[in-house]
């Protein structure tokens, strides 16, 4: 298979919709060479488990419809089965969530979705397929780019010593991540943003940091440099 | 119950701030439970910590002791940290479950604006608890399993905090992500 694919996680996702910027994402699948993939996990997070919430039913419709437009995948779509996802997940999740040890226990860190979109990016990367993960939450990015900042962070917060096996987090290293401050990024540089006055690539910025996406205001203001 | 010292000296103070109408302490108390609930990930430090800030959120606004109900619902609602204190006291986990237990179904049993206004509390509760505990490192969607929050509520709060302004010591350079970003789109 010649092509690229994003894997999503679900924060990215929720950024963007939450925002009211899910045309930007048809848009840039529209430029883009590949596909937009969510994994199962991922898909109960965004869509079947709030559909059934009336306060986030129309998110949950509205990424539907990407679902159903094609611009979001299914793992099926490049013949890899659910099943194995989950299986790769589970070893993922259970590395993770055992790598960082406090003298009474290790720390619980991540679940299925992010385990699931990270093991998706794994087996892509196995069959030589050129992928990303684009996940906007802080935990999971600092476990796959930098481990041992985490386990600083972790016992500042925690007030406990923790031990750290990094050798967990071996394989998770290849996992390269963007988050939707570099999809935005990528639109406005694209000529996708229709809005055309005022300051909007900040305004963008700070719409997908209010909605979750983990990005300093420091790391705004260079990437509004790089305009 | 992991923690249980913790928990005891926390609801025994809670008590006494309730007694000295001290809002402020009781959600200061609630702060102390963050760090508990984040290491242990166990779901009766996850219902206390809700529990207790909920409390301090109710006390603070005088109307609702104005509405039907109000009576029954707040000795229900002592009576079961009271009753809490003593299982912890006593080891008694069943015990413990089940006063915890009692002030969700308290809730259900309300009716009228009383039942929408708590109701709306301990959601907002469990959101604020939420983002506390995601700032303490546990990922997202974690966070929103632990406490039966969906990830567009956690998103969206944790997102008006300062949680998305603390950086990694050693971050990935912003140049290299929008540079990967922009070569995927070329």
């Amino acid at each position: 298979m010649n092509q690229k694919i994003i894997v999503f996680d679900a924060g990215t996702l929720i950024s963007f919709s939450m925002n009211g910027l899910l045309d930007y994402l048809r848009e840039l699948k529209k430029i883009f060479n590949g596909k937009f993939i969510v994994t199962k996990e991922v898909h109960h997070e965004i869509i079947d488990n709030p559909i059934t919430i009336k306060r986030f039913e129309l998110e949950a419709l509205k990424l539907k419809q990407l679902v159903n437009e094609g611009v979001l995948e299914l793992p099926s779509s490049i013949g890899f089965k659910d099943v194995d996802i989950t299986k790769k997940a589970e070893e993922i999740m259970n590395l993770a969530n055992s790598a960082f040890i406090s003298p009474n226990r290790p720390i619980h860190l991540i679940e299925r979705g992010e385990s699931a979109a990270m093991a998706l990016v794994l087996m892509l990367k196995e069959k030589s397929i050129d992928s990303v993960l684009a996940v906007d939450e802080r935990t999971t990015r600092s476990i796959v780019e930098t481990p041992e900042d985490l386990r600083i962070y972790l016992e500042k917060k925690l007030h406990t010593k923790l031990k750290v096996n990094l050798d967990n987090f071996k394989e998770l290293r290849n996992i390269k991540i963007i988050r939707s401050a570099e999809l935005i990024y990528v639109a406005y540089k694209r000529g996708i943003v229709d809005i055309k006055i005022g300051n909007v690539l900040d305004a963008l910025l700070y719409a997908v940091k209010f909605k979750g996406c983990a990005i300093s205001g420091d790391e705004i203001s260079q990437i509004e440099r790089m305009k | 119950m992991e923690e249980k010292e913790n928990i005891l000296n926390i609801l025994s103070k809670t008590k006494e701030a309730i007694k000295e109408g001290d809002t402020t302490k009781i959600k200061s108390l609630s702060n102390q439970t963050t760090n508990t609930a984040s290491l242990t990930q166990d779901p009766e430090n996850i219902a206390i910590a809700v529990i207790v800030y909920s409390l301090s959120k109710i006390l603070e606004r005088q109307g609702y002791s104005q509405l039907p109900g109000w009576d029954k619902f707040y000795r229900l609602y002592i009576n079961s940290i009271d009753n809490s204190i003593k299982a912890l006291n006593n080891n008694d986990e069943k015990l413990l479950k089940k006063n915890l237990e009692a002030i969700r179904l308290g809730i259900n049993k309300l009716s009228g604006k009383l039942k929408d206004y708590i109701q709306d509390v301990f959601r907002k509760a469990s959101i604020n608890k939420a983002s506390k505990i995601y700032e303490h490192g546990l990922s997202m969607e974690k966070t929103a399993n632990l406490l039966g929050i969906t990830l567009y509520e956690l998103a969206g709060y944790s997102g008006e905090r300062t949680i998305n302004e603390i950086r990694p010591a050693n971050p990935t350079d912003v140049k290299s992500r929008i540079k990967l970003a922009m070569e995927l789109f070329r």
